[in-house]
């Protein structure tokens, strides 16, 4: 609003200086002040908003989640007819600050039974790495870890998505607060800084009171509304929050996935040999 | 004396496993069952394999021992069941130390398709390179431990039984050529390597998994899996031309020293192997050589390279043997270089997955390219439709250019 009127006012101005000199040129020093100010208090209004945005998903980021965690995760694929598929794993992970390191073992389909998978991601913003061990072949092969928009199992979450992603990947603005089932929430929404990554922005709501992200938003490249992740349920696990149960639709393809986590275990001393060759070729 | 000795040294492994070790886990039950048609497309749709499987893995594991037993049955149309143990093997697990007693698949190196510093497990080629690679490793019976240490492995591997490559039976479709000046006789009275502690095998591994490269190196004493055909020529004594042929299959030591890396490059995963051989025996057709094989040490080694294209995974490989102080007698080529080409992409949340797979043989102009298209039906129940195409008139690959086939697996996992 302030912009259009500043516009009006500099065409107007451009005009008034043709016809009278004296009154022109303090027009322009009027209009000259009125516009540096209202942009210095919108640009300093909106760097605020930015300052704020990136504390809170700083902050977010850095929420005490423990140093390690175990559990079993049960995934619900759920198609626009409401058919379902279930996939069970059992993950652990390790967090020294530098590296979270990150280990799966696929329980079921009976297919991928026995399949391992490890991911370790560094805070430095170095590209993770990756290893898969399938037990037909015997062998535990290094993958590229290039695939972070793959989806996940065939389920509506990108390797990205199930990562924690650093807050300077991105630029971040709080665009408001809200309130959803009682739980008062900051909207921030979060640009990324690389030009081709696959979302063009998220919009997240994080609560204020535990800063958990009770709800996100995902845009695709061109803009458009393609997932929204809520969270369905969620506890304080061994004195820390944790997220217990997640779902991600996706709006455009009408393609549900919840993820539900069970047998949650924090702090528990994982060793790091958990996450080696042994572990991936013994299982579970 | 070695059967005493093998039995001895399984009882001293499991009465020194901790006391308190016990099977605490419930048996699990899995594996799969399939239906494999195959049709040839060079006869009229002659049926080239019509094979059902069932597959079990039956497995129990406690705090520091468990146990895999893997027995398989094959049912064909036009030959005998056959039921055998792919693996069955006891683990017995200390603090850094892993020991696994039994028949056993061990597999090592980075190559795909191909088999450069994986010589442990032998190999099932009574269909080729067709069958999955689980079906084509065999189980060796073996004596494996391995030792730990951050992210390193030593591996140690003792076989005091040896098992040759099985190879396609008399009027198989996929009994390599053989040319012989006449028809030969085959004495097998030499073929036999006696289990003993003097004939048995030896392997060492160690590897290193870190985020800057895997790396593996690794080395053996053992027997040939491949037998070198000695042969004994009668000839004519006015002519001179040979009148009779009888070739003597046997199996020869040879040493093994290798490795292979694989190492991420920004999108792009590197792999590397290669290994060298020592004493390994060719055919000749050298005069001077009385049974038409020759001694030679040899490299083979691979080249490859991973990345992945609009959600399109592709692998290629570049790969070659040469034989050292060859000689042109030698039935081998110098150098024999093959690529492997490989895509797949998976489409419908991977219920869908298109594959192609294809070795391209440079000395013979030949190739092997196996599209192939699985449909996850429902978890755990596949439908995989594929084709076998041989390109060529000789070679490694052309040498089954009558055997093109199409073929349907129908496979229930559980």
């Amino acid at each position: 609003m302030k912009t259009n009127n500043l516009n009006a006012g500099n065409t107007n101005c451009k005009d008034a200086g043709l016809a009278y000199a004296e009154p022109g040129v303090i027009n322009k020093i009027f209009l000259l002040a009125t516009l540096m100010f209202s942009l210095g208090l919108l640009s300093s209004q909106n760097a605020l908003a930015q300052r704020i945005g990136q504390e809170i998903m700083e902050k977010v980021y850095h929420n005490p989640s423990g140093d390690d965690m175990q559990g079993d995760l049960t995934m619900t694929l759920i198609n626009r007819q409401g058919e379902r598929r279930v996939r069970e794993l059992r993950q652990y992970i390790k967090d020294d600050g530098e590296v979270e390191k990150r280990i799966m073992f696929f329980l079921s389909p009976a297919d991928v039974k026995g399949t391992s998978f490890m991911n370790w991601s560094y805070t430095d913003g170095s590209d993770d790495d990756q290893w898969i061990y399938l037990p037909a072949l015997k062998r535990i092969r290094r993958i590229s870890s290039d695939g972070k928009s793959d989806y996940f199992m065939g389920s509506d979450f990108t390797y990205d998505d199930l990562g924690e992603r650093h807050p300077d990947e991105d630029n971040h603005e709080l665009t408001g607060e809200e309130t959803i089932d009682g739980r008062e929430c900051w909207v921030v929404e979060s640009t990324p800084k690389e030009s081709d990554y696959m979302y063009s922005k998220t919009v997240t709501w994080v609560m204020k009171d535990n800063l958990l992200g009770l709800k996100r938003e995902f845009y695709d490249e061109r803009g458009r509304h393609l997932k929204t992740l809520q969270i369905k349920d969620y506890d304080q696990i061994d004195g820390f929050w944790t997220i217990l149960e997640t779902e991600m639709k996706n709006v455009q393809r009408e393609h549900t996935t919840n993820m539900k986590f069970t047998n949650i275990s924090i702090n528990q001393g994982l060793a790091d040999r958990m996450f080696t060759e042994r572990s991936m070729m013994q299982g579970i | 004396m070695l059967k005493k000795f093998i039995f001895i040294s399984f009882i001293t492994a499991i009465f020194t496993v901790p006391s308190y070790t016990q099977f605490g886990d419930e048996l699990r039950i899995g594996g799969y069952a399939r239906n494999y048609t195959g049709v040839l497309t060079s006869e009229g749709g002659e049926l080239s394999i019509l094979q059902n499987t069932l597959n079990i893995n039956l497995s129990k594991r406690g705090d520091n021992i468990a146990f895999r037993v893997n027995p398989y049955f094959y049912q064909y149309f036009d030959n005998e069941p056959e039921i055998g143990l792919r693996e069955a093997y006891l683990d017995i697990y200390f603090d850094n130390i892993d020991l696994r007693v039994g028949r056993q698949q061990i597999i090592w190196g980075k190559a795909d398709g191909v088999f450069i510093t994986d010589v442990v497990s032998p190999k099932d080629m009574r269909e080729f390179l067709l069958p999955d690679f689980e079906e084509i490793r065999m189980g060796v019976t073996s004596v494996k431990a391995n030792y730990y240490f951050g992210m390193n492995t030593v591996e140690a591997v003792w076989a005091p039984v040896f098992t040759a490559t099985k190879m396609p039976g008399e009027g198989s479709i996929w009994r390599p050529e053989m040319d012989f000046p006449v028809p030969p006789q085959f004495d097998h009275s030499l073929s036999d390597v006696k289990p003993s502690v003097e004939n048995s095998e030896i392997f060492l591994r160690y590897s290193l998994m870190s985020p800057s490269a895997d790396l593996e190196f690794v080395g053996g004493y053992f027997w040939y899996d491949d037998p070198a055909l000695h042969m004994e020529r009668e000839l004519d004594p006015a002519t001179g031309n040979i009148t009779g042929l009888t070739v003597s299959p046997q199996y020869h030591r040879v040493s093994m020293a290798g490795g292979s890396f694989s190492k991420p490059v920004g999108r792009f995963v590197l792999r590397g192997e290669g290994g060298y051989y020592s004493g390994r025996y060719f055919q000749t057709t050298d005069p001077a050589v009385p049974d038409a094989v020759v001694k030679k040490n040899y490299l083979h080694y691979m080249a490859g390279i991973d990345f992945t294209i609009g959600g399109v995974n592709l692998s290629s490989q570049f790969i070659q043997e040469y034989i050292l102080d060859y000689d042109a007698h030698i039935q081998n080529d110098e150098f024999e270089t093959t690529m492997t080409f490989m895509a797949n992409k998976d489409f419908f949340r991977e219920k869908l997955r298109l594959e192609l797979f294809a070795y391209t043989g440079f000395n013979n102009e030949d190739a092997l390219i196996r599209p192939k298209i699985t449909w996850d039906f429902a978890d755990a129940f596949e439908v995989l439709g594929g084709a076998n195409i041989f390109i060529g008139e000789e070679g490694r690959f052309g040498q089954y250019s009558d055997n093109d086939m199409v073929y349907i697996k129908l496979k229930y996992s559980f």
